[in-house]
């Protein structure tokens, strides 16, 4: 690894000390060929998804004006000093959300048509589908360039009992990020095990030859277990086989991880960050730092492909910090109570507030001639757009960054009605460098991200 | 009143019906074209006495035919049938046999009131009822005789409690390694079934890790490293057969069965690699061990499809699978000695040691797995420590409170394991474990300090549904919700999970309490005709349990309402409050309680959705557990003995 080893062995993680970490994208670096994305001058895109649940207050949400110089309404204001640095689009659809019937089920179909556009098949276990989702497309195109091809994060741990929604597996209601159609990628929501995970080992790798015997173990480790799989795999049925698909695709994950220690760059500079202490009890701080943990990751290129959810699909959750004692989903079905428009506005705000400290964040983060947010494609909303009727059209979106100058930002934009989020994904791969013909239900891209 | 919010967040729980997968209309019908071929061919029909033939014809011919005419075979008929579905060739009998899944879908989509569509006339709710009470006395002539169908499980891998238990009892050391493994996706109600628990790349990284941190631990832990590798070598010449001799025990145990010779080969193999890169002991030894808690094959629980030669497409389980169904199915972890021992010698696949080992089983402190992990989940118990009443409604309500309430209910259930009592007293019991924190706000005096005892309970309380962590549960954070806790109880407790509202139904007002109380405000609702369907049943169950409030506490007053717990539920039985109703509930609704239960727990024990023909095995649990007072371990020992927990069928064609 990069930094010169005294600075971040594993020992300081572990000490919870807080650690030095390499910032490999300097000026004087030269990027290295990766297949992949575009990297600019000063350094690659990046690409971050956030959900929330429960649709928003689309009143308080949506500005009045179209164009540059947009109003902020009441759940958008805390987003003022990065106004500029955003696209707030009205008017997207996730067709494939709606029931198309299938019956009832909103909420795990908001979170699994999220990032897929794709109708998700209604079970409650067996064979599970969705489509693969626009972060696992751009990761599967371009991850080879990073440590870690993408990185899944979340605040709520999903269900551990019961039922999700009506005839959905939970897999549909907590997962937002899915590498092949069967298969959704299981978020972390434990912000130290993402740290540790990060920057905890690595940095400890030596030259000398106890470190290359090791290395050679590991190896033999990964080679015993693949063949154990292909084994097994050769006396086994269709579903089954498909499983242990998912084991080896983890396996060469990390066999890939090992092969990369050598290629690391050769300068950096130090960044310290306390090591997190575990999930904490505060809502507001756990988003916090998961939003810390993908600047990190960003800035020291670990990754240049995130997903957060905010919350899971349907959350109940009550939101005492800002004296919301009901319960979210609860709230949601409003009704037109106005009482109820106010503590959903609230949470919405909440939920923007958070968004907007990661922003920030990033803009306050140097790269090259300019700083984070300028490379990057930060896609925020929600796949119901308001929670009483749960409807699919007109959904809450934001854009933030500039894609490397690749999107004309600061403007409120409209779309035709009916227009695919998908589009708005193909348009995000095309800028990510990872163009695809189409994904979900796409039928074309946004032009209207540039004038 | 949130009257219709529930149905995202709570879905139907027990019924076969609701836990088929769903294909298309089109394939279900199509395969049930060719079966209904098959069956012809083979005569099944002929099983029917000439005497029952008549009898299931005339009521076929009388109560549904009209319905069919009436509703549905204006589109679903002939060549050109919506959907393929022809429901015109169905007139003298459903054919259920054959047709099962079909006709459960029908009853279904008609009580949704998907169909008819919107657009045409609709039947009236008494015509709903009356034709879905006729499918479901077709549903029951469904012959369990005629052929099995034991169902196939996916392989499957360990979910993160029974990673854990299998750490702690395979080498002795309880390290909690899978606390920091993502969550396992939830499906069918359970954190442990087999299409769901999927392995994306973080969580084979964590399996590798924790795999390593094991092999570590071990080797510093001086009694560990014993159980693990307990044979010493006396002489240099002995050292590479007594090395190989340790990894090939440890690894069948891990593995949890023999180890074949190539097997054993390639595990000498990854040691003489280590040895041959002059690594010391202690790394050959934790390259081997952590190679071996890596593999597939102690991560999945490996299950072989019968010979594709084999006629019947199904094979009885070997003994080791069979000690590892049980020992995950009652322990939530890998087989002990002993089941190995049967495992070895064959006898393991009799049915009678099969059901004494459970028994025996059940009486080991292990089988609290059964209440962390399926009364976790079956009674919701693990979402309780996440609520968060409002501290301005209860004042009272703080996190102790909180933690007795989940562990009153765990403790009845463990007593209904360990005293192997009568399941009927989840309904009724007139006891129940708490300590001093819990017995004040049941208003029970003379309880003090931490530990829990068991004590009788007041008259308005009896069993599991008068819990407070039950109650709380199926409560908004800020008040009761009567609909929540009905639709609770028929979807957990008796497998009738009432259909979705359908789309664009009134909504009743809340928080207004110029309007009424809530129980006038949910009576207005309901004189709507189309919600009052369903609402019937659920409102009455659940506005029988008003007498607690949003955290379980007794109250005689909402407000500036009294409360009134008294209702009368379909079929005219009125009852006066939660005792009341408790009681009418086992003496008229035990059966539907029972196979609720078994529903639940054969889904559990076998990993995977229930089917079709799963509902046999259901029925024989029903027959062995009134034989049995419905004692707890005659439900576990009719699950551990039936066909789909003993053998396996090859998939079906599609």
């Amino acid at each position: 690894m990069s930094i010169q080893q005294s600075r971040l062995t594993r020992r300081t993680v572990l000490r919870g000390l807080g650690v030095s970490l390499a910032l490999p994208w300097l000026e004087s670096l030269a990027p290295r060929a990766v297949a992949g994305p575009a990297v600019g001058a000063s350094g690659p895109q990046r690409m971050a998804f956030m959900f929330v649940p429960n649709g928003v207050h689309l009143p308080d949400w949506t500005p009045s004006q179209d164009g540059y110089g947009f109003d902020l309404p009441h759940i958008l204001s805390p987003l003022a000093s990065v106004q500029d640095d955003l696209l707030v689009i009205s008017g997207l659809t996730h067709d494939k959300g709606r029931a198309n019937g299938d019956g009832p089920g909103d909420h795990a179909r908001s979170a699994s048509v999220f990032l897929t556009g794709a109708q998700p098949r209604k079970t409650a276990g067996e064979n599970i589908r969705s489509g693969v989702s626009v972060d696992q497309v751009a990761a599967q195109a371009a991850g080879t360039a990073t440590r870690f091809a993408s990185l899944e994060l979340g605040c709520e741990a999903g269900r551990s009992a019961g039922n999700c929604d009506s005839g959905y597996s939970c897999a549909y209601s907590s997962n937002v990020s899915w590498s092949s159609e069967s298969t959704p990628v299981a978020k972390e929501t434990n912000p130290r095990l993402v740290f540790e995970r990060l920057f905890g080992d690595g940095a400890a790798r030596g030259r000398d030859q106890n470190a290359a015997r090791r290395e050679e173990l590991k190896k033999s480790i990964l080679d015993f277990i693949s063949e154990d799989a292909r084994k097994l795999q050769s006396k086994l049925g269709s579903n089954d086989k498909q499983k242990l698909d998912e084991f080896l695709n983890g396996v060469r994950e990390v066999e890939r991880r090992i092969e990369r220690a050598d290629d690391d760059p050769k300068i950096s500079i130090d960044v310290d960050y306390p090591i997190p202490k575990g999930t904490p009890s505060d809502y507001g701080q756990h988003i916090r730092l998961m939003c810390d943990m993908m600047v990190l990751a960003f800035q020291t290129d670990r990754t240049r492909i995130a997903t957060c959810m905010l919350a899971d699909a349907g959350s109940n959750r009550s939101y005492r910090q800002i004296n919301v004692a009901d319960g979210h989903h609860d709230l949601s079905h409003h009704r037109g109570d106005a009482a109820k428009h106010a503590k959903i506005r609230e949470i919405n705000r909440f939920h923007v507030s958070q968004l907007a400290y990661f922003l920030q964040k990033l803009k306050s983060t140097p790269e090259g001639d300019g700083n984070l947010l300028d490379k990057s494609m930060i896609c925020y909303g929600s796949a119901i757009s308001d929670g009483d009727r749960h409807n699919n059209e007109n959904l809450p979106v934001l854009l933030a960054g500039h894609g490397g100058g690749q999107i004309d930002t600061g403007r409120h934009i409209r779309v035709a009605p009916e227009t695919p989020m998908c589009n708005l994904f193909m348009s995000m791969l095309d800028r990510f460098g990872t163009p695809v013909d189409f994904m979900g239900d796409s039928t074309g891209r946004l032009a209207e991200l540039q004038i | 009143m949130t009257a219709h919010t529930f149905r995202t967040t709570v879905e139907p729980g027990c019924g076969v019906s609701d836990l088929l997968s769903t294909g298309s209309l089109v394939e279900t019908c199509r395969r049930s074209a060719v079966r209904l071929f098959a069956a012809v061919l083979c005569g099944v029909s002929a099983t029917f006495s000439l005497a029952q033939e008549a009898n299931s014809t005339a009521q076929f011919a009388e109560n549904i035919t009209p319905f069919l005419a009436k509703h549905c075979v204006a589109c679903h008929s002939g060549d050109e049938a919506e959907g393929g579905i022809m429901l015109d060739r169905y007139r003298q009998s459903a054919n259920v046999q054959e047709d099962f899944e079909l006709w459960e879908k029908i009853i279904r989509l008609i009580n949704a009131h998907q169909m008819p569509p919107a657009e045409e006339p609709q039947p009236t709710p008494d015509e709903v009822l009356a034709v879905s009470a006729a499918i479901e006395a077709e549903l029951a002539k469904f012959d369990c005789t005629a052929e099995k169908h034991p169902g196939r499980v996916t392989i499957r891998r360990l979910n993160k409690a029974e990673y854990d238990n299998t750490v702690r009892d395979l080498v002795g050391l309880d390290l909690r390694l899978a606390d920091g493994f993502p969550s396992d996706d939830v499906g069918n109600g359970f954190d442990n079934i087999a299409d769901v628990l999927s392995i994306p790349p973080i969580l084979l990284e964590k399996y590798l890790a924790a795999a390593t941190v094991i092999a570590d631990r071990v080797y510093e832990d001086k009694a560990a490293r014993k159980r693990v590798f307990p044979y010493q070598a006396k002489s240099d010449d002995e050292r590479v057969q007594i090395a190989r001799r340790n990894v090939n025990e440890f690894a069948a145990k891990a593995f949890r069965r023999p180890l074949s010779e190539d097997e054993q080969e390639r595990l000498f193999g990854i040691m003489r690699f280590a040895w041959q890169r002059d690594a010391n002991e202690a790394d050959i030894f934790k390259t081997v061990i952590t190679a071996i808690l890596s593999s597939p094959h102690f991560i999945f629980r490996v299950e072989q499809d019968p010979d594709p030669s084999n006629d019947d497409g199904i094979r009885q389980l070997n003994g080791y699978e069979l000690a590892s169904r049980l020992s995950y199915f009652l322990w939530s972890s890998m087989p002990d000695q002993r089941l190995f021992d049967l495992a070895e010698s064959g006898e393991l696949i009799k049915h009678d040691v099969l059901a004494a080992e459970a028994k025996r089983m059940l009486a080991d402190p292990k089988s609290m797995a059964l209440v962390d992990n399926f009364a976790g989940q079956w009674l919701q118990l693990r979402d309780v420590s996440r609520l968060m009443p409002d501290p301005n409604k209860f004042p009272d309500f703080d996190g102790e409170l909180q933690t007795a309430m989940r562990r009153e209910t765990e403790l009845f259930f463990a007593a209904i394991i360990r005293e192997d009592r009568s399941v009927l007293e989840f309904l009724d019991a007139d006891y129940t474990y708490v300590n001093q924190r819990l017995a004040r706000h049941y208003g029970i005096a003379e309880v003090s300090g931490d530990g829990f005892q068991r004590v009788p309970l007041a008259a308005g309380r009896r069993g599991v549904l008068t819990h407070a962590s039950i109650l709380m549960l199926t409560s908004n954070p800020t008040r009761t919700s009567p609909v929540k806790r009905g639709k609770w109880i028929l979807d957990n407790f008796l497998a009738e999970p009432p259909p979705p509202p359908p789309a664009n139904v009134p909504e009743l007002e809340e928080g207004n309490e110029t309007l009424g109380s809530l129980r006038e405000q949910m009576e207005q609702h309901r004189a709507n005709e189309s919600c009052a369907v369903c609402h019937r049943t659920m409102d009455a169950l659940g506005f029988g349990l008003e007498n607690f409030d949003g955290v379980g506490a007794w109250r005689d007053r909402d407000g500036k309402f009294d409360i009134d717990a008294s209702g009368e539920l379909p079929g005219g039985r009125k009852f006066a409050g939660a005792s009341d109703l408790m009681g009418i509930l086992v003496a008229e609704k035990k059966e539907q309680f029972c196979k609720c239960l078994a529903g639940k727990l054969l889904t559990y024990a076998l990993g995977r959705g229930l089917g079709s023909y799963d509902r046999c095995t259901i029925k024989d649990c029903l027959t062995i557990m009134k034989e049995n007072e419905y004692r707890f371990s005659s439900l576990v020992t009719a699950i551990v003995t039936s066909d789909p927990f003993t053998l396996r069928e090859a998939k079906r064609e599609e």
